[in-house]
């Protein structure tokens, strides 16, 4: 059942073709200054895919880097953060119309008269946006608030047609939140040691987005509108992060939630997400009695700066260092961290001022006397939060206990190719227990699921190394028939390996052929076949029998069994009996 | 296809009238045709002439609001009342002058100048009232049928008193608002001017729908739920707090005779309390200028709209700084920058908040005196057995008769804003109220003037208590009618003038 749940979670994720198929985003924000270069919107869909792994590769590095680094500066200051995460949500159509939302049609084509502030036009809130809304807070596990209100928040900009974004300012319809961080949710080798960590979300709001601009310097400004009004939610945390790494971690499990729940179009890299973050100091063991600063709720910090708009998780990790060396080289110089809002460029070694405290907008948010509060009926949460997709923490817990994978490979698996490739490996475990009569619940389930592990992180992760993962290079019946004749013994491992590595060019012959052709079904030596090859190959070598038996050269023994591998036919000789025979035919060693 | 009837006249009487300036654009003569092929149930309202004010979007007219910044705008749909008149074959024959953005309470704050209300040739130009002057003013001059006006705070009924026609504003939410330029959306209600309580009402019974493009429009759920009963005898309350020191004689004598004629008909008279309404017109004039802030923040000459000449804005600024700056009145201006400082952080808690609270006193006040429960609220408020209850409440529409144009201009915006004193608190309970026109008799002119003079009496119903209110308004406009109203064509004005053809 279980095994089937998770299944059906990662096949709903996957099944939005759309998401594939299209273009990337990077847009310019309203009030934003500092910005990621912009990616033309015709970048490869792939190859912007492979940056971004490139990228997240690279930041893996520098994080494991800076953790190395001890700076003396860091024992003595504490950096804290607060993340504010804005996402588009998975709808039809937008927040207060019903027009519907769109990716990359062309411009101004799906904005109605309220998108559009129209003299007379008003709100109509879809209340079909809720949804999606509703399983990301679930997912975070907020409390839903059965009233909640939308509110108006001002500032002049020409991609905010109405003068005013609507959002949720007093009444969010989610609070009290949290968002667990372990060790599998780091890069390999970079987890904290206080993992694992939980992070409070103070809220979940909705809210609309705003028009897109297009700049045509000297001084064009092209409006596309189509934009106006997707629904967006912002998920604001607590002040409790200390650690860029932690804060970078943070932000990309809040994205594969996000995905895992279906509540958004697209990832950060493809512009689907944006961060801004909180960033203060304060010196480690100062229990500030009255002084410090109190954000949400949390107390004895220092002043804060926020950094707007960061459009990557390297970006959010990269900026967050900056900004907090930054404040330590100005406190420690004898000055004051002012609290105003900075930019940053990815590429930069420090953020930029934005605007000061005196240059803050007052915002003057109003409730919106046009929109009516939301009621959210209790059962509709508790209809939604029972039928939920599985979350990636448990997951991994699945995948553990029941497929028989160590929590390293479970986070690799779930961290791959967005979910899709733990959904080829749930395929190819289920068929392969299918075709061997082994059932979920049997004891041996796991030992498949091991199996299915290795040769889908394995051995087809070193095919698909410097390639694009996708499915359909070896569907997963391939797979399972390659598996399911090493498990059979017709072939040797490395016949299947073969097989693989042939099905991945390409081959187009079925597996049966493949082993005809190649002349690989195993057809066992006898145990005096096996003695008689090794014994003739040790004494070829008395040298190296030496070696292992005198100096312990243990490793020596590969190279006999690859010896004996290589001299007979194929499908002959099985490794590990080869290695059985050549232990028992070497002298012992003699004890002196 | 035939004119419409006594268009000929009406076409007269605009012509004639032209120079009170109550219209900014009318429609082409050849509009004013009978539409024989509309299957129209609403008889009364069918082939009638009715102006429209200039902040309610029709697609063949422009909708400037009396703005600047909207001179050249063409709305691309109609509003629904709009659209729902034109399907009971009415007539939309102009749109009407109006204080800009439906801010101000004289129709001088306009972009297309001010309008005057000048009844006799002896007489000074006076203020035709506002915000809906134009529209009033059209029907007191029979240049219209009928008219649609917005009312936020009184700006249907004190120009209805102004000029002497009948000024409705419905409970808030029955009439749809997609369609109409929003001042202050909380409070905006679509209002009806017209010569008799009869044509108003049709009016309202053609336009009286759920709407479901307006997220304000009450539900048919709650429509059902609203009160029909018929009285024959009213108990009728007396707001001892509209007794103001500054009340004109003449308003109050006209409103001491009312009262004395009801009561000898039958109906019987009570003195209440509605002492939150002291704090009304202050609260008022916190919250509809931070909606107003909030709603006018759209205009900004990019979608549409007129642009300042040359190139607006800076790298560091907006596109449209001069733009707004240009576009909008002083008036307009005013009230924006009241708005954006009621709701600054600074300001929010003792202003924009305290205000909120005044306007919940004011329900309260008033759910306290009615016989009708509030159908909106689930608890029936704590009932004072020393404050009796009344059907409806009568008292006068404005302190005084219309003002001179010159007394206005030289008064400071405070001043102005006294004259939504009595309006304002319907307005902040969403209540309906009427004002009907009441004549002044003879010996109660301060000067006697050579035209029929009448004083604003308003009528204020438990919230969708309409029907209540016209019935009670029916009462009133029986008492002492003008000539304008017992006439059936179009050749008398509300001031008693005979209109030759």
């Amino acid at each position: 059942m279980l095994a089937n749940n998770t299944r059906n979670a990662f096949v709903a994720v996957s099944k939005r073709p759309y998401v594939w198929s299209i273009p990337l985003r990077f847009q310019k924000r309203a009030l934003q200054t500092a910005s990621q270069p912009p990616a033309q919107d015709d970048t490869p869909f792939r190859k912007a895919l492979k940056d971004a792994a490139k990228q997240q590769k690279k930041a893996t590095r520098g994080g494991n880097k800076a953790k190395k680094a001890s700076d003396p500066r860091l024992e003595k200051w504490e950096l804290t953060v607060g993340i504010e995460i804005h996402a588009e949500l998975n709808t039809a159509r937008k927040l207060f119309s019903s027009a519907a939302t769109s990716i990359s049609e062309s411009p101004n084509t799906h904005a109605s008269l309220f998108d559009v502030a129209f003299p007379g036009s008003q709100p109509h809130f879809q209340k079909e946006t809720l949804i999606p809304a509703l399983r990301a807070a679930l997912a975070f596990d907020c409390t839903i608030q059965p009233r909640s209100s939308f509110d108006r928040k001002h500032y002049f900009y020409q991609d905010q047609p109405n003068g005013y974004q609507i959002t949720q300012y007093y009444e969010p319809f989610a609070t009290d939140g949290h968002i667990t961080l372990h060790a599998h949710d780091f890069p390999a080798g970079s987890a904290p040691e206080d993992c694992p960590i939980k992070i409070g979300i103070k809220q979940v709001q909705m809210e609309q987005d705003t028009a897109k601009t297009v700049q045509q310097p000297p001084s064009t400004h092209l409006l596309d509108f189509n934009r106006v009004s997707h629904p967006l939610i912002e998920i604001i945390t607590l002040p409790h992060i200390h650690d860029p790494l932690v804060a970078a971690a943070c932000v990309r499990k809040i994205q594969t939630i996000l995905k895992t729940v279906d509540a958004c179009t697209a990832g950060m890299e493809m512009g689907g997400l944006r961060a801004d973050v909180n960033v203060s100091i304060r010196e480690r063991g100062q229990t500030t009695g009255g002084e410090g600063l109190s954000y949400s709720g949390v107390t004895g910090l220092g002043q804060r700066t926020e950094i707007k708009n960061l459009a990557s998780v390297k970006a959010v990790e990269d900026a967050i260092i900056a900004e907090r060396d930054r404040q330590i080289q100005l406190v420690e110089g004898g000055g004051a961290v002012e609290g105003e809002t900075r930019g940053w460029t990815v590429g930069s070694k420090t953020t930029k001022r934005l605007r000061g405290k005196e240059g803050e907008i007052d915002y003057r948010y109003m409730p919106d006397p046009d929109i009516s509060p939301v009621f959210i009926a209790q059962d509709l949460v508790d209809h939604l939060r029972t039928n939920l997709p599985v979350l990636p923490d448990r997951v991994v817990d699945v995948l553990v206990e029941k497929y028989g994978l160590s929590v390293k490979d479970a986070g690799t698996l779930l961290s791959f190719d967005s979910g899709d490739r733990l959904e080829y490996f749930f395929e190819v475990t289920n068929q392969l227990a299918r075709t061997r009569l082994i059932k979920p619940s049997d004891p041996k389930f796991p030992t498949i699921g091991k199996a299915a592990g290795n040769w889908v992180l394995m051995e087809l992760g070193s095919l698909f190394k410097d390639e694009e993962w996708s499915a359909d290079r070896v569907p997963p019946e391939i797979l399972v028939s390659i598996i399911q004749q090493l498990l059979e013994k017709r072939v040797t491992s490395r016949s299947a390996k073969k097989l693989l590595a042939e099905k991945f060019e390409g081959d187009e012959r079925d597996i049966d052929q493949l082993i005809e052709d190649y002349n690989m079904q195993l057809r066992p030596l006898s145990s005096e076949g096996y003695r008689n090859l090794a014994q003739t190959l040790l004494d070829e070598k008395p040298d190296m029998v030496r070696d292992i038996v005198e100096k312990g050269q243990e490793k020596k023994i590969k190279w006999f069994v690859g010896q004996m591998m290589a001299r007979s036919p194929e499908g002959t000789v099985e490794a590990d009996v080869a290695e059985k025979t050549l232990q028992e035919l070497l002298p012992t060693k003699k004890v002196e | 296809m035939s004119l419409l009837k006594h268009a000929k006249q009406y076409l007269a009487n605009q012509s004639k009238y032209a120079h009170l300036n109550a219209f900014v654009s009318l429609a082409e003569p050849s509009k004013l045709v009978s539409h024989a092929d509309v299957k129209a149930e609403r008889r009364d309202v069918k082939d009638k002439p009715i102006a429209v004010k200039d902040n309610i979007c029709t697609a063949d007219l422009k909708t400037t609001a009396s703005s600047g910044i909207l001179k050249e705008f063409t709305s691309p749909y109609d509003a629904t009342v709009v659209k729902l008149l034109r399907d009971a074959g009415a007539v939309v024959c102009g749109k009407t002058n109006m204080d800009e953005f439906g801010m101000g309470s004289h129709s001088t704050h306009s972009y297309a100048g001010a309008v005057t209300m000048q009844r006799h040739s002896a007489e000074e130009e006076k203020s035709a009232g506002g915000s809906s002057g134009g529209s009033a003013l059209a029907v007191a001059s029979a240049q219209c049928w009928a008219a649609l006006g917005t009312d936020t705070g009184g700006s249907v009924r004190l120009p209805a008193a102004y000029t002497g026609v009948v000024g409705f504003k419905p409970s808030y939410g029955l009439l749809s608002r997609w369609g109409v330029i929003a001042y202050a959306n909380s409070l905006d209600t679509v209002g009806i001017l017209g010569k008799g309580v009869q044509d108003v009402r049709a009016v309202f019974d053609a336009l009286n729908a759920y709407d479901s493009q307006d997220p304000t429009s009450v539900s048919p759920s709650t429509r059902a739920r609203l009160n029909n009963k018929k009285k024959d005898s009213l108990r009728i309350g007396i707001p001892l707090e509209y007794n103001i020191s500054t009340l004109q004689p003449a308003v109050r004598q006209a409103w001491m005779r009312t009262l004395r004629e009801l009561h000898e008909r039958g109906h019987s008279l009570h003195p209440i309390r509605l002492p939150a309404t002291q704090h009304a017109l202050s609260a008022y004039y916190i919250l509809a200028p931070a909606e107003a802030s909030s709603n006018l923040a759209k205009y900004d000459g990019v979608r549409y709209g007129s642009r300042a000449e040359g190139i607006d804005g800076s790298p560091e600024s907006v596109l449209f700084a001069k733009t707004r700056g240009q576009g909008l009145g002083p008036e307009v201006q005013r009230r924006i920058l009241l708005g954006a400082f009621t709701l600054s952080a600074q300001a929010m808690d003792n202003y924009f908040i305290q205000a909120q609270k005044i306007r919940r006193l004011v329900q309260h006040d008033f759910n306290r005196v009615f016989t009708t429960p509030n159908p909106l609220l689930d608890e029936m408020p704590e009932q004072s057995e020393y404050q009796p209850l009344v059907d409806v409440i009568v008292c006068p529409t404005a302190p005084t008769l219309a003002p001179s144009l010159a007394s206005v201009e030289d008064q400071d915006p405070i001043s102005a804003y006294m004259n939504d004193i009595f309006t304002v608190p319907a307005s902040l309970a969403g209540l309906p109220s009427i004002s009907v026109p009441v004549r002044i008799a003879r010996d109660e002119q301060i000067t006697v003037q050579p035209f029929e003079e009448t004083a604003g009496i308003q009528i204020i119903g438990q919230y969708g208590d309409d029907n209540l209110v016209f019935a009670a308004a029916d009462i009133v406009s029986r008492i002492s009618p003008t000539s304008q109203a017992q006439s059936k064509a179009p050749d008398v004005t509300s001031w008693g003038a005979s209109i030759s053809k």
